[in-house]
């Protein structure tokens, strides 16, 4: 028993037995005159207090009722040999696809539902921390021997629209294993496709798989294009089917919160379906593509789009020629490249101004030169002092450092398989932040704001890497432009990634700024303000889908209020679109096998109290049934009622 | 014809005893039956068994000395040569008798059974009056009876009706001796009705007196709705309104089945004892209309024509 102290409920059971063989207290009913009712009742007794004990079926569920109740409170439990260590790291995987709804019910609330049997399985004596997943980790509670408080973390848990990462999860339990040699890790998860880390952890890991839809579609990719001039645009479509079924589902395209377009996709199982979508009007500001109907998971049913503004960037590309950077750029659709070399880069400037299309971008590639006022530069493999900063020596073959995944210059760039022959060592000018460095702290990619203009660098030649032949290379140009030119719609991104923070540079005047849920596509309740310190602001990730916007907060009527720039968030995670539980090995051969030190199985505490509970409750229902079952008169003057 | 009055009295503070000028009239077209032939003191508009002077014939009989020459029969004495006297039907008055039960039990029930019996009293008085009958009126309560003396005029109803609007202490009926009483002080036969709950353990001695009377016995068993249809609550004591003595009860459908069935059997008693008397029994329901009891009722069970 690990309640005792309820015994003391026993002693209600003589109580119930004195009401018993008290008389009742009857309802004195007046009435003209009891003659032929005394024809009738034969049993009555004097008027004492106490009357004999008669046998009553009543009497006998009450005594059970009672019985049951101090049975169940008291919280009676067998041991049992538990498979759980002593110290418990249970993590709860929130992830976007634990939203999903399964044939049985919600996925989380399975989740919550198993994560709570695992606090049922713990040993005596053991204690746990709860932590929640998603693209990071949250410790719920932390190393408790409190199972209540435990019990209402898990309660507390909801799934979130965000990527699953179980990389930092996986980085604390292995922390906590580390001070407890008999540790187990328990995954509540539908295991599929979560990131996990690289290296496993010291203590055994064992996962509750959750899940067993995988009927699911999600819209995969959104774009938006001005062709013609500006005049039109081409919206490109893409619906991802990761379940095993053949599907048809109904796409609708809405700008602006109008619907524009609506089609039947037919998508094998799989497969994606694409379409490209020409009716979107041209002055509208944004698009949602959405799936119709309902599947499993309803957040990457829906995604986001800016309408990028009219008109491309000229770009002047300055330098011996480089046939790489010369597609790279002529292939991003926001540019309009033009190429000079350093020689005629004065010209080129003067040509511009004359014809009054001047260049909004200047590449300087292996050439280093002043650009005009206020226009971003890109300085590529630059061999002197540049607005940038210093360039010292050559340094060979520098190995590249970890980099920040969230960097919004690195969105989608994979450097782990690129090369670098050499590289020169830049001592960055004041304003220049490093982006990638080598594992001796120089930088191979910085941008930055000097003397109020954006600034790129990469600090070697791209005839000295490999970096031209991989697939990183076109998206590093094009995260570059976008970092450093204006964006479609202000200083902000036009769609960022769903736990993806955003570093954007501002006007040093705008000290206060606030975040918020565009009207057009609301997806955040309340807007937030912030603060802009020395001119750079970190906007926190956004985890739910839709279009956020910033605006200036000032006291400065004027400029209060003022549109920074808008961007959308989206999913677009095929893992997370893929709901159908994975392979739990994948997981669990994460830790190590067996029990540590090969230690025996800990006792734990198997309560049985809910039987119990559930047989006092049915008993009450009788004893309800039994009192206030219906009379034959009631039901006779129901029907004639009818 | 005197005209109907309209009578207002205060019956126990309850609720006016009322009524109107059109239901008086329409009581005066009933008439209350005797079946048996009665002998009154005056005339009235009731055939007698006496022979008399009326325009109705009767009979003949032979002439003795001292009869009336003026009702010899001269056109049989032309064809038979005999004295025969012509004897007509006497209508003579008869007296009505009305009784109610006053006792406690009766002020009870809703609608109130004593305020009912009072105004069906006050109805049945003035109908025997709007016949020239004469009308003996009187409480039945704690053993013993309040009587009206008799009245024979339409115009004194109110004498009645004041009379049975008065307030009554009366505890106990003791059915039986106050019936006793009645019967002991009883001037004039005629239709006797008596209007009670009959919730007294002497009510068959009550009943055989007044059948006794040789008047023409009619019972109106008057019971409230809720002594028809009880209801009973799960534990209850239920407490007498004369005696104040509790019966408890456990309410279920198992009692008032049982008390159903023994109120239909004690009806039947009450009916087939009246009944080998020569009476009418007749229950009423206290929430019945009165004028549904006077000319549908009463009038189907032959107690009024």
């Amino acid at each position: 028993m690990i309640a005792p102290l309820a015994l003391i409920g026993l002693v209600s059971l003589p109580i119930i037995v004195a009401f018993y063989m008290l008389r009742l207290r009857r309802r004195d009913v007046p009435v003209g005159s009891t003659f032929l009712w005394q024809q009738l009742v034969r049993d009555v007794e004097a008027n004492a207090p106490w009357q004999r004990l008669r046998f009553s079926w009543l009497l006998l569920v009450q005594l059970l009722i009672a019985a049951l109740a101090v049975g169940a409170a008291v919280r009676p439990f067998v041991t049992v040999e538990s498979d759980l260590a002593a110290n418990v790291v249970l993590i709860i995987d929130t992830s976007a696809s634990m939203g999903a709804t399964d044939a049985g019910g919600p996925r989380i609330a399975a989740a919550r539902a198993a994560a709570r049997r695992v606090i049922g399985q713990l040993p005596e004596g053991g204690h746990v921390t709860v932590v929640a997943a998603d693209d990071s980790a949250h410790v719920l509670v932390s190393e408790t021997d409190d199972r209540a408080a435990a019990l209402a973390a898990i309660d507390g848990v909801q799934a979130t629209q965000l990527p699953g990462d179980l990389t930092d999860a996986f980085a604390l339990a292995s922390a906590l294993a580390a001070r407890d040699a008999d540790s187990t890790v328990v995954v509540v998860s539908d295991a599929n496709a979560d990131r996990l880390p690289a290296v496993g952890i010291g203590a055994p890991v064992v996962v509750e798989r959750v899940g067993d839809t995988d009927a699911n579609q999600a819209v995969a990719a959104l774009s938006l294009l001005r062709r013609s001039g500006g005049a039109q645009l081409d919206l490109f479509v893409a619906v991802a089917n990761p379940s095993t079924t053949d599907v048809t589902r109904r796409l609708e395209i809405y700008a602006d919160g109008v619907l524009v377009d609506a089609r039947d996709l037919t998508i094998q199982a799989g497969q994606r379906a694409e379409a490209l979508i020409s009716s979107v009007p041209a002055a509208a500001l944004s698009v949602e593509a959405r799936l119709a109907g309902e599947d499993a998971l309803a957040v990457d049913d829906a995604a986001f789009a800016l309408v990028p503004r009219e008109g491309a960037v000229r770009t002047l590309l300055v330098g011996p020629g480089n046939t790489y950077l010369e597609n790279a750029l002529a292939l991003l659709p926001r540019l309009e490249l033009y190429a000079v070399g350093a020689a005629g880069y004065a010209d080129a400037l003067a040509t511009a101004a004359d014809e009054g299309t001047p260049y909004g971008l200047i590449v300087f590639d292996r050439v280093v030169d002043d650009p005009p006022a206020g226009v971003p530069a890109l300085y590529v493999g630059p061999s002197g002092d540049g607005p940038f900063g210093e360039v010292g020596a050559l340094i060979d073959g520098p190995a590249l450092a970890r980099t920040d995944p969230n960097d919004a210059v690195l969105r989608f760039v994979d450097l782990s398989t690129v090369h670098i022959g050499r590289a020169r060592t830049v001592t960055l000018a004041e304003g220049m932040r490093p982006v990638v460095e080598t594992t001796r702290e120089q930088p191979l990619v910085a941008v930055g704001r000097v003397e109020g203009r954006t600034i790129g660098l990469l600090s070697f030649a791209l005839s000295d890497s490999d970096l031209p032949l991989q697939v990183a290379f076109p998206l590093l140009m094009s995260n570059l432009t976008d970092t450093l030119l204006p964006t479609v719609d202000g200083i902000l991104p036009p769609s960022v990634a769903l736990g993806e923070s955003i570093v954007v540079d501002l006007d040093p005047a705008i000290s206060r700024v606030s975040l918020g849920a565009a009207p057009d596509g609301a997806a955040e309740g309340e807007a937030v303000e912030l603060d802009v310190v020395g001119g750079h602001l970190t906007l926190p990730a956004a985890r739910v889908t839709g279009v956020r916007e910033l605006r200036v907060v000032s006291d400065d009527a004027a400029l209060n209020g003022t549109l920074l720039g808008r961007t959308a968030a989206n999913l677009f995670d095929p893992g997370e679109s893929k709901v159908a539980p994975g392979d739990p090995l994948r997981i669990e051969d994460m830790g190590r096998v067996g029990p540590a030190n090969g230690a025996a199985s800990l006792p734990a505490r198997a309560e049985w109290w809910w039987p119990i509970a559930l047989a006092a409750f049915a008993l009450l229902l009788l004893e309800w049934f039994l009192f206030h079952r219906p009379t034959r008169r009631a039901v006779a003057r129901l029907v004639g009622r009818a | 014809m005197t005209q109907a009055p309209a009578v207002e009295a205060q019956p126990g503070g309850r609720t006016d005893l009322l009524f109107d000028e059109a239901f008086l009239r329409r009581l005066e077209q009933l008439e209350l039956a005797s079946r048996r032939l009665t002998a009154g003191r005056m005339k009235g508009e009731r055939r007698s068994t006496r022979r008399g002077q009326s325009v109705e014939f009767a009979d003949y009989r032979n002439y003795t000395a001292g009869d009336d020459l003026r009702q010899l029969d001269w056109n049989v004495y032309a064809r038979l040569e005999r004295l025969f006297i012509k004897l007509f039907v006497e209508e003579e008055d008869v007296t009505v008798h009305v009784l109610v039960d006053a006792s406690r039990s009766m002020d009870f029930g809703e609608p109130n059974k004593l305020f009912f019996a009072r105004r069906a009293a006050g109805a049945l008085a003035y109908l025997g009056l709007a016949h020239l009958d004469r009308v003996s009126v009187a409480f039945l309560g704690d053993g013993r009876a309040d009587m009206l003396r008799p009245i024979r005029s339409k115009a004194r109803v109110l004498e009645i009706f004041r009379f049975l609007a008065s307030d009554r202490d009366e505890r106990l009926t003791g059915l039986a001796a106050a019936a006793r009483d009645y019967a002991s002080r009883l001037r004039g036969r005629g239709p006797l009705l008596l209007i009670s709950d009959l919730m007294d353990p002497g009510y068959l001695d009550a009943l055989r007196d007044l059948a006794g009377t040789r008047c023409q016995l009619s019972v109106l068993h008057v019971l409230a709705p809720e002594e028809v249809d009880p209801h009973v609550p799960a534990d209850a004591r239920l407490v007498d309104s004369e005696t104040t003595q509790p019966v408890e009860v456990t309410g279920d459908d198992d009692l008032v089945e049982r008390y159903r069935t023994r109120l239909t059997e004690w009806q039947a008693e009450i009916g087939a004892f009246v009944a080998r008397r020569g009476g009418s029994y007749v229950t009423v329901p206290s929430d019945l209309d009165l004028a549904d009891l006077l000319f549908d009722v009463l009038r189907r069970r032959r107690v009024v024509e």
